[in-house]
């Protein structure tokens, strides 16, 4: 498998090589790059079976990371192909043309994360979400506690004591906390 | 398709006269390891809630239970579990530090408010409490967290028992982190801790190799770390709820470990400590041991000039001349004291204070602050004790520290069972290797075994390194031939304390020993010497009892310029005298801002 | 039987218009919308078919979920990696243990461990177990769905001693969580292989009255022979795995291709087979019920009497795991069961991702096989493909 990524990384500038284990390998691809990829890996190298189309967050880089798995069956081999994309306006080929479940995937990525696919097949439908009214919640940003507690009507969780300070209020009231009482 | 397909399923008619599989009510019981509701056995449970940190439900709450006290080593809270939010997946039995959780197999309850659907287990009565079968925490070896405390290396008996250099090596990175994971941040410890150091913060800053944080978080409650990290008689290991079910964590050498990681030169910019406010208040403080260390680092933090008067020529108390060089080595001491002086602190060396003097201090100073410690031995006044080959521990710890000579015959015997009596043990063993090449020290004391106060740890390594360590006797007579001391009569002691619980031993005096020794050392502890308060301030002072100075919460005596701290007030330990110079640090500063 | 083949009038069929979408004109009376659930007996879950029908055959399909988004995924981001563990089971609720099995594996491996030789033993009854309940309900459902309740009833029963040997050795009936990062929560009980073993007589004899009750009878092979046949070249083209490839030709069983845990030192051969109409792909089913029983008494003989259960684990109330990325799978009864996991070097998962068989299947997949098919045969189509919808929105 070491050799047809050597040949793919000369023509497809793949990076990022990790061979997680025996039979997954990690790779990085560029947007631009990518659906030429995965087509030529279905076509010519045997990657009949699309396992998995998943996003990832990575919200401190401003980025999204799109992760294609390819499964050769033959050779038992599974490849995960990344792809690092704009958080802002993220949008990215479609590749429903390939598989048909893959549809299905860019309809749940454009609810769930905001990614678009245009020309995706009902990509715009709500998939899950009907209604929804606030950011795709499967952003690293939006706060599934916090929305909880404004939209439902939650159930008052019973108060609870930190044992230390606990311990503190009942053997050594005042003793601790004026510490570090420094002028500068 | 055949006839045969039309008939056969026709076959199942046959069930007719089977006899029915429905269970009939009342239920079955679950299966011995059902997983139903909780069972707390509030006696051994310490309320260190990891199984509210675990719960990823957030159904366990940790509250104030009825009948639980708040102590050392329990918080006094008991976990209570909400059904409303409980998902019965027991990882709080698997995690709890004691092992006192644990599921009952029962699992109907039925009642009208969901609000009543949660209790406090072992606390509040439940028809199963008393039920046997459940899910426990699994066996065998099966753990969420280190049992085994991670290995100190140490130099070999034969390799350090004829030298006095460090031979607790410390940490390395991979060891210091590994044991700081052990750790399950319930913050017991805290209370415990004379100082209240805050040691679940510092063994954090360990796990995130942020030593720098690990810094600041020792220095917010105890300004003499490297030697704290070595010597502190590590009271928060003897409360850690990990040492439950395993090893205690090993709390003080993760404070050494981030101690010495940073060199003395980063102190000030770690600390953030480049440039302190400095105003116009003076302080004097006698004796530079850890009490008064403790109240010059945080009084001159709070932008008061400190003068520390010391007797001797070397800064450090009882920390230098009590503790041997092998257990805490003089340069680590000196980093401490070091940054402490940095701060603006003057230490005066070989200024031996007399009441004329204290006169002195009193009217230059605004305060004066006294931690003169206990350095005047105890003598155990039996005959022959008056012998001049009868030494005090404390003396002879001095002197070797001093780097004087001191008597090293073959055979010695030591009196007492305390640290003090170890360390001097282990410090003759190790002259009487380099003098005779071999060990020959005999250590009694009145408490048995089980009982000594000294620190196991030190007991196991003074017979590594080849003394003999006999508890349980109690010193009847020195035998003394043509003014030589031969060796100590002693008879077998019963119990130390009566029913009272006074000191009061009791020997059955048929059964005797008899220790041969050219040389007696006592080490059965100390007192105070106040000589040099003037007589008409010591009519002033309070007094408590036992001879103990009064003081209040913030060490301020009944002379309100007059503060007292240290192991003459407290302990006697290094680090109840930190927390007292601490403390007392906060009481001066009140004092003088009032003034 | 020609007497019962009724030519249709094709003529009021609807037509691809210049977009390449069918052209239904609602108002035209000439078709029916119907919806199939989400509360349909017929319907495997809480999922809706959108159907047109003309007269009684369907021209258009889609698949509507989102009836019960619980955000599992979501909400293991904010969990610590043990705590992730009871709430990723829930993710699929007629077999949790694969859930457990791929989750805690995904830990193992970016944290580097490996678990000990008998935890993996039991993690492999633990799944054969879980693949084998499963299995004594779909198999019996097939019936179900043509009206023939009686299997569903002895399957249930089947179905419920399976789970007193899980309540037995887990602690827990439908959701165990017995397989925590680093190994296994305890050992056999003392007699449970012997009480297994009886079970699983019973099982080898409901085994026989199933196939007496429906795969012989004649009004079962009648429904299901012939109907909703899939094409071999959709499978890849679908994204279809498990008994619905194998029963079309595919041989892939996970087990056998990418052997986890203990599954290559065990003998057994997944049936394949060469047409995938309804019939087949419970009959396959059928046949995975027999190699699940046959592993289950492999396993119970060959593993090992003792032996550790957990490795060693950094202390799972900081357990922090380095960035990085890794993807696990293993043979659900539904086929190939995946889950994707990103870490970040914090103590939480960045990002995991499910991957059941149904989000393909039931979805994509069933849609385009309802084209042309009977309204009465919905139902059976999607129990034929084992449709599980908590699966397809986590």
């Amino acid at each position: 498998m070491k050799q047809v990524l050597e040949k793919l990384s000369a023509s497809f500038e793949i990076e990022d090589i990790v061979y997680q284990r025996d039979d997954l390998t990690f790779l990085s691809a560029k947007k631009e790059n990518l659906i030429n990829l995965i087509t030529h890996l279905r076509d010519i190298e045997g990657f009949s079976h699309f396992v998995l189309l998943s996003c990832v967050d990575w919200i401190e880089d401003d980025k999204f990371q799109l992760t294609y798995f390819l499964n050769k069956p033959e050779e038992k081999y599974d490849l995960g192909i990344r792809c690092m994309i704009d958080r802002k306006e993220a949008s990215m080929d479609s590749a429903h043309h390939l598989w048909k479940q893959i549809a299905t995937y860019q309809r749940e990525i454009k609810e769930m994360f905001g990614v678009d696919f245009p020309g995706s097949p009902g990509v715009d439908e709500p998939f899950i979400l009907e209604g929804w009214d606030n950011i795709p919640p499967m952003r690293r940003d939006f706060d599934t506690k916090q929305y909880s507690a404004d939209t439902f009507f939650p159930r008052e969780r019973p108060k609870t004591n930190d044992p230390k300070e606990y311990m503190k209020e009942q053997m050594h009231p005042g003793e601790w906390g004026e510490y570090r009482k420094e002028k500068k | 398709m055949s006839l045969k397909d039309t008939l056969i399923p026709f076959k199942a008619w046959g069930n007719l006269v089977k006899k029915p599989v429905t269970l009939k009510d009342p239920m079955r019981e679950g299966a011995p390891r059902y997983r139903g509701f909780h069972k707390n056995d509030v006696d051994t449970c310490i309320g260190c809630g990891s199984c509210e940190a675990i719960c990823e439900n957030e159904a366990i709450v940790m509250v104030p239970a009825e009948g639980i006290e708040t102590k050392d080593g329990d918080s006094g809270l008991r976990p209570l579990v909400d059904y409303g939010r409980c998902c019965w997946c027991g990882l709080c039995v698997d995690v709890c530090t004691t092992g006192s959780l644990s599921l009952s197999n029962e699992h109907t309850w039925i009642c009208e408010d969901p609000e009543e659907l949660k209790y406090i287990p072992g606390i509040d009565k439940k028809p199963w409490d008393e039920k046997e079968e459940g899910w426990k925490k699994p066996v065998p070896n099966y753990h969420f967290y280190g049992q085994e405390r991670v290995s100190m290396e140490e130099m070999e008996a034969e390799e350090r028992g004829d030298s006095f250099i460090e031979f607790v090596k410390g940490y390395s990175k991979e060891q210091a982190q590994k044991e700081a994971d052990r750790c399950v941040e319930c913050g017991i410890c805290v209370a415990t801790c004379p100082a209240h150091m805050g040691i679940p913060e510092y063994i954090k800053a360990i796990r995130n190799d942020d030593i720098e944080e690990g810094m600041r978080v020792l220095y917010e409650t105890n300004p003499l770390p490297e030697i704290c990290g070595r010597i502190c008689t590590h009271k928060c290991e003897d409360v850690c709820s990990v040492g439950h079910e395993g090893d205690p964590l090993s709390i003080r050498w993760l404070k050494r470990y981030i101690a010495d990681q940073v060199p003395s030169d980063k102190y000030k910019e770690i600390l953030d400590t480049q440039k302190i406010y400095k105003g116009d208040k003076k302080i004097a403080l006698i004796g530079a041991g850890p009490a008064s260390l403790s109240a010059a680092y945080y009084l001159s933090l709070l932008g008061h000039n400190c003068t520390i008067f010391e007797k001797l020529d070397k800064a450090g108390g009882m920390m230098r001349y009590g503790i041997p060089e092998y257990r805490l080595p003089y340069d680590q001491i000196d980093k401490d004291v070091k940054y402490i002086e940095s701060l603006g602190t003057e230490i005066i060396y070989n200024t031996n204070v007399d009441a004329a003097k204290f006169m002195e201090l009193k009217e230059n100073y605004d305060v004066v602050y006294v931690g003169t410690g206990l350095h005047l031995g105890r003598s155990t006044a039996i005959p022959g004790s008056d012998h001049e080959h009868v030494f005090q521990s404390i003396d002879l710890l001095r002197e070797i520290t001093e780097g004087k000579e001191i008597m090293v015959p073959e055979k010695v015997v030591v009196i007492g069972g305390g640290n003090v009596a170890m360390d001097i043990t282990r410090s003759i063993a190790r002259l009487q290797k380099i003098k005779y090449g071999k060990v020959g020290v005999i250590t009694t004391s009145l408490e048995k075994e089980e009982v000594m106060p000294a620190d196991r740890e030190e007991v196991v390594e003074a017979r590594e390194e080849g003394s003999i360590i006999n508890p349980g006797w109690g010193p009847k007579s020195i035998e003394i031939e043509d003014g030589k001391i031969k060796g100590l009569h002693v008879v077998r002691c019963l119990s130390i304390f009566d029913e009272t619980g006074r000191f009061n031993p009791s020997l059955d005096e048929d059964d005797k020993n008899f220790f041969e020794a050219d040389m007696i050392v006592e080490s059965i502890g100390q007192g105070m010497d106040i000589s040099y308060l003037p007589e008409e301030l010591k009519e002033k002072i309070e007094f408590g009892p036992r001879g103990r100075i009064n003081v209040d919460d913030y060490f301020q005596t009944s002379l309100d310029w007059l503060f007292a701290g240290g192991d003459m007030i407290q302990g006697p330990d290094v680090i109840h005298g930190i927390a007292n110079g601490h403390k007392a640090a906060i009481g001066i500063d009140n004092f003088l801002n009032k003034k | 039987m020609s007497l019962l083949n009724i030519e249709t009038d094709r003529s009021k069929y609807p037509v691809k218009g210049e977009d390449g979408k069918l052209q239904i004109d609602l108002d035209s009376h000439k078709y029916v919308k119907l919806w199939q659930g989400p509360n349909h007996p017929g319907v495997t879950g809480n999922m809706a078919l959108e159907l047109t029908l003309a007269g009684d055959e369907i021209v258009e399909s889609k698949t509507h979920v989102g009836y019960l988004h619980r955000g599992f995924e979501k909400l293991i981001e904010r969990r610590l990696f043990v705590q992730g563990l009871p709430t990723s089971i829930r993710m699929c609720v007629a077999e949790p243990d694969s859930n457990e099995y791929v989750y805690s594996t995904c830990v193992e491996q970016l944290s580097g461990i490996d678990i000990p030789e008998m935890a993996k033993w039991i993690r492999a009854l633990l799944l054969e177990m879980a693949r084998l309940q499963a299995l004594l309900r779909v198999v019996p459902g097939q019936g179900g769905t043509f009206a023939l309740g009686l299997g569903v009833q002895w399957g249930v029963y089947m179905r419920e001693l399976i789970l007193d040997r899980f309540e037995e050795l887990t602690g827990g009936r439908v959701y165990h969580m017995f397989m925590t990062p680093g190994g296994v929560r305890g050992l056999l009980p003392g007699g449970f292989k012997k009480r297994m073993e009886e079970n699983l007589k019973e099982i080898d004899q409901f085994v026989i009255n199933i196939d007496n009750l429906m795969y012989s009878n004649s009004v079962f092979k009648k429904r299901a022979i012939d109907v909703a046949v899939l094409d071999p070249s959709w499978i890849d083209k679908y994204g279809a795995v498990g008994p619905v490839a194998r029963s079309a030709g595919y041989n892939r069983d996970v087990r056998k291709d990418y052997p986890y845990l203990i599954y290559d030192q065990l003998d057994f051969e997944p049936k394949v087979m060469n047409h995938s109409d309804i019939y087949n792909r419970s009959r396959i089913r059928w046949y995975d019920i027999q190699t699940s029983v046959d592993l289950i008494r492999q396993i119970m003989a060959k593993m090992p009497e003792k032996g550790d259960i957990k490795a060693e684990t950094p202390n799972v109330l900081h357990w922090r795991i380095p960035k990085g990325e890794t993807y696990v799978r293993s043979e659900a009864s539904r086929g190939e069961y995946g889950l994707y996991m990103v870490t970040d070097g914090s103590d939480k998962p960045r990002r995991i991702n499910l991957r059941g068989p149904s989000y393909t299947q039931a979805v994509a997949l069933l849609q385009d096989l309802l084209v042309g098919a009977n309204i009465a045969d919905v139902a059976a189509i999607m129990v034929s493909l084992q449709t599980c919808p908590p699966e397809i929105e986590r």
